[in-house]
């Protein structure tokens, strides 16, 4: 697979602060790419290097060979671009709203009016054609925005927390739009700090936190390559010192990284070791005298994933002193 | 693939500013409410007008000794300054108001990056925003040119002195227009533009034109060695800003190049012909007045009473070059808010990258 988006060291620093500080990714076409980390992290800062939209400090962008500083007219013609926060002109209805960015790029009469139907259907928005843009809710406005980001049939899909504010439903319906993107030829670079929204529709992603990518690359390769093992629950029948001598005799089996009691009373367990070795720790437990209630491999997640790859570096300083 | 990115890639200049227009245009023209702005403005033309024609008349009425042809003239004259002044001031308010909010709305209402993503240029959208506001309040001046054209009834206003007033018109507008453009990229909220924008409009008529009088106010009292007021004024550059001033010379243009508006001019541009010496009357003279004309500092000033006036004598001395420079200020500021709204661009005020860069930090 060929890539299309492509950062090399991008950093964006404004005065003291450091808004990204190295940002590297490495997208092929086709893929559903998910930048995933918390608020502030720098996911914002890098789609709007992408768009076009900021000049990096330093570092290089590319997308389908242009690059980002050098070509920005080429790149904005390859790249359809939904930020975070939009908003929508007064006074203006659906098909116009969609013809005028049409016409932004320069697409004749009759294109502009095919593609606006067609758009229209894809989003589910046929029917509100002369409905006025800001009598749409929330959900509708959401998916016009995609559909205006469509009228040029980009290669490149660059979407700002698409899901933020919809409701369940509106979500369900917006992931099922990505997927059919998708099956388009569509590649899609999607951000959020709504973990389960990702997992279920990314092929990759890239872990950013502090303005650094932590780990990327596709959800089970960044799993094998990160996880110290596995997390194990075990409830004990026990309280006050018991629990806590119970505690301690996880801490001290051989393969058990950290044992922690949780505020529930469980014990949660870092376990280095596989299944086998699971299933000796519950016996040794057991065989111990631990009056054990229930005992489980914690789900693995990317909110899992994600806390523990966080969790890894102490934060990074953003401020930077000088 | 790149090569066919190549060859389809067309300079999309003028389409951006259609794609602009168009949209623009939509939103102003929809409805009742252009419809209703067009009528009322030239509903206040022409009552404004008819008042000042009642006037003009009445007084008119109680002279006697004149010509009735010479006075239905100056009747004429009267109402076409009176209605290119009126012009002046409404569309010096108009304009800018049409055009403060155009930009800083983009940025309140978080439009303007989807804008500046599209391959339109940020020229398309400057020029494309100032071209459909100004089109809105051409509408307007062109909407009272009927009203204006009354004038001829009365006579001593030619038409081509109405087209001179309208073309002033035209150039305030795209002046004030280009202003509140300026304005508008600068400042991230639509109020605070639409406030700068009026106290710059205020500066460049009434702030400069006073500077200009208070100079010369204190300069009028100089002589030179020879007791000879010295003809020592302020630049008239100080008022090219001034489209009144440039309607002054217009109607004094329509005076056949006498007569009171025609003094004012003289004294904005130190004529030499209407030095007032010694108490003596302020009269027009039939010198030529190009360059190489009379000289007066260190020389004896031409005062010259009861000399028929040359009919184009002061002519388009002045206006023309307020004109130029109204448009050459209208190029510069839109030429300076494409820099401000362009996201990459090398040049950047301080303290607005200050602000940008800590909003962003906020909305990661």
């Amino acid at each position: 697979m060929t890539t299309i988006v492509r950062t090399e060291g991008l950093v964006k620093r404004y005065d003291r602060t450091v808004a990204i500080a190295g940002v590297d990714l490495d997208i092929a076409e086709g893929e559903i790419f998910g930048l995933v980390g918390p608020n502030g992290a720098g996911k914002t800062t890098t789609l709007r290097i992408l768009a076009t939209l900021l000049e990096p400090t330093s570092g290089q962008a590319e997308i389908a060979g242009w690059s980002v500083n050098r070509n920005p007219n080429e790149v904005r013609r390859v790249l359809g671009f939904m930020p975070d926060v939009f908003g929508v002109y007064d006074d203006m209805r659906v098909w116009e709203y969609l013809d005028f960015f049409a016409r932004c790029y320069g697409l004749p009469a009759a294109a502009r009016r095919r593609i606006i139907g067609d758009l229209l259907d894809l989003v589910d928005l046929a029917d509100k054609r002369e409905t006025y843009v800001q009598g749409l809710s929330r959900g509708m406005q959401q998916r016009l925005c995609l559909a205006h980001a469509l009228v040029h049939d980009p290669q490149v899909l660059l979407l700002d927390e698409p899901a933020s504010g919809l409701d369940p439903r509106a979500r369900v319906e917006l992931r099922e739009l990505l997927r059919e993107l998708r099956t388009l030829g569509k590649t899609i670079l999607i951000s959020s700090h709504i973990l389960p929204e990702l997992e279920e529709l990314c092929t990759s992603v890239a872990i950013v936190d502090s303005g650094r990518v932590l780990a990327s690359g596709r959800i089970s390769d960044i799993e094998q390559r990160l996880r110290v093992g596995s997390v194990l629950r075990a409830r004990v029948l026990a309280d006050g010192e018991t629990l806590e001598a119970a505690r301690g005799w996880f801490a001290a089996q051989p393969e058990v990284a950290s044992a922690a009691i949780l505020r529930d009373g469980t014990i949660e367990i870092g376990f280095r070791g596989d299944e086998p070795q699971t299933a000796a720790l519950l016996r040794d437990a057991v065989a111990g005298g631990l009056a054990i209630a229930s005992f489980s491999r914690a789900a693995s997640d990317l909110e899992e994933l994600f806390l523990q790859v966080t969790g890894h570096e102490e934060s990074t300083p953003s401020e930077v002193s000088s | 693939m790149i090569a066919a990115l190549r060859a389809r890639r067309p300079r999309i200049s003028m389409p951006g500013i259609t794609a602009i227009g168009v949209k623009e245009l939509r939103g102003r023209m929809r409805g009742r409410r252009a419809f209703v702005s067009v009528t009322v403005y030239v509903l206040i033309v022409a009552g404004f007008t008819w008042m000042v024609g009642r006037i003009l008349e009445d007084s008119a009425r109680q002279q006697f000794g004149f010509n009735p042809q010479f006075q239905s003239a100056s009747i004429g004259r009267g109402i076409f300054a009176a209605l290119m002044f009126l012009q002046t001031l409404m569309i010096s308010v108009l304009a800018p108001a049409s055009t403060a909010g155009t930009i800083s709305g983009e940025r309140e209402r978080q439009t303007l990056d989807l804008l500046v993503v599209t391959p339109i240029s940020s020229v398309a959208i400057v020029v494309g925003k100032l071209l459909s506001s100004l089109t809105w309040v051409f509408v307007l001046i062109t909407a009272s040119i009927p009203v204006a054209a009354l004038v001829f009834v009365y006579g001593g206003v030619a038409p081509d002195d109405v087209l001179r007033g309208y073309l002033v018109l035209f150039v305030t507008a795209i002046a004030f227009g280009a202003l509140g453009t300026f304005f508008s990229a600068l400042v991230r909220r639509s109020g605070a533009a639409t406030g700068l924008t009026f106290v710059a409009v205020l500066v460049s008529t009434v702030g400069l034109s006073f500077i200009w009088v208070f100079l010369r106010a204190s300069s009028a009292f100089q002589v030179n060695a020879a007791g000879v007021p010295t003809a020592d004024r302020p630049a008239e550059a100080l008022v090219y800003l001034n489209p009144f001033v440039a309607q002054v010379d217009v109607a004094c243009g329509a005076e056949g190049g006498t007569g009171s508006w025609c003094q004012i001019i003289a004294e904005v541009t130190g004529d030499p012909s209407v030095v007032n010496q010694g108490g003596g009357v302020v009269a027009p003279v039939a010198v030529p007045l190009g360059k190489g004309g009379v000289v007066v500092n260190g020389g004896a000033p031409v005062v010259v009473n009861d000399v028929a006036p040359t009919i184009g004598g002061q002519r388009d001395r002045y206006w023309p070059r307020s004109v130029l420079v109204l448009l050459l200020l209208a190029l510069a500021l839109t030429a300076a808010a494409v820099q401000l709204i362009t996201p990459t661009r090398r040049w950047r005020p301080t303290r607005p990258r200050v602000r940008r860069g800590r909003r962003t930090e906020g909305t990661l």
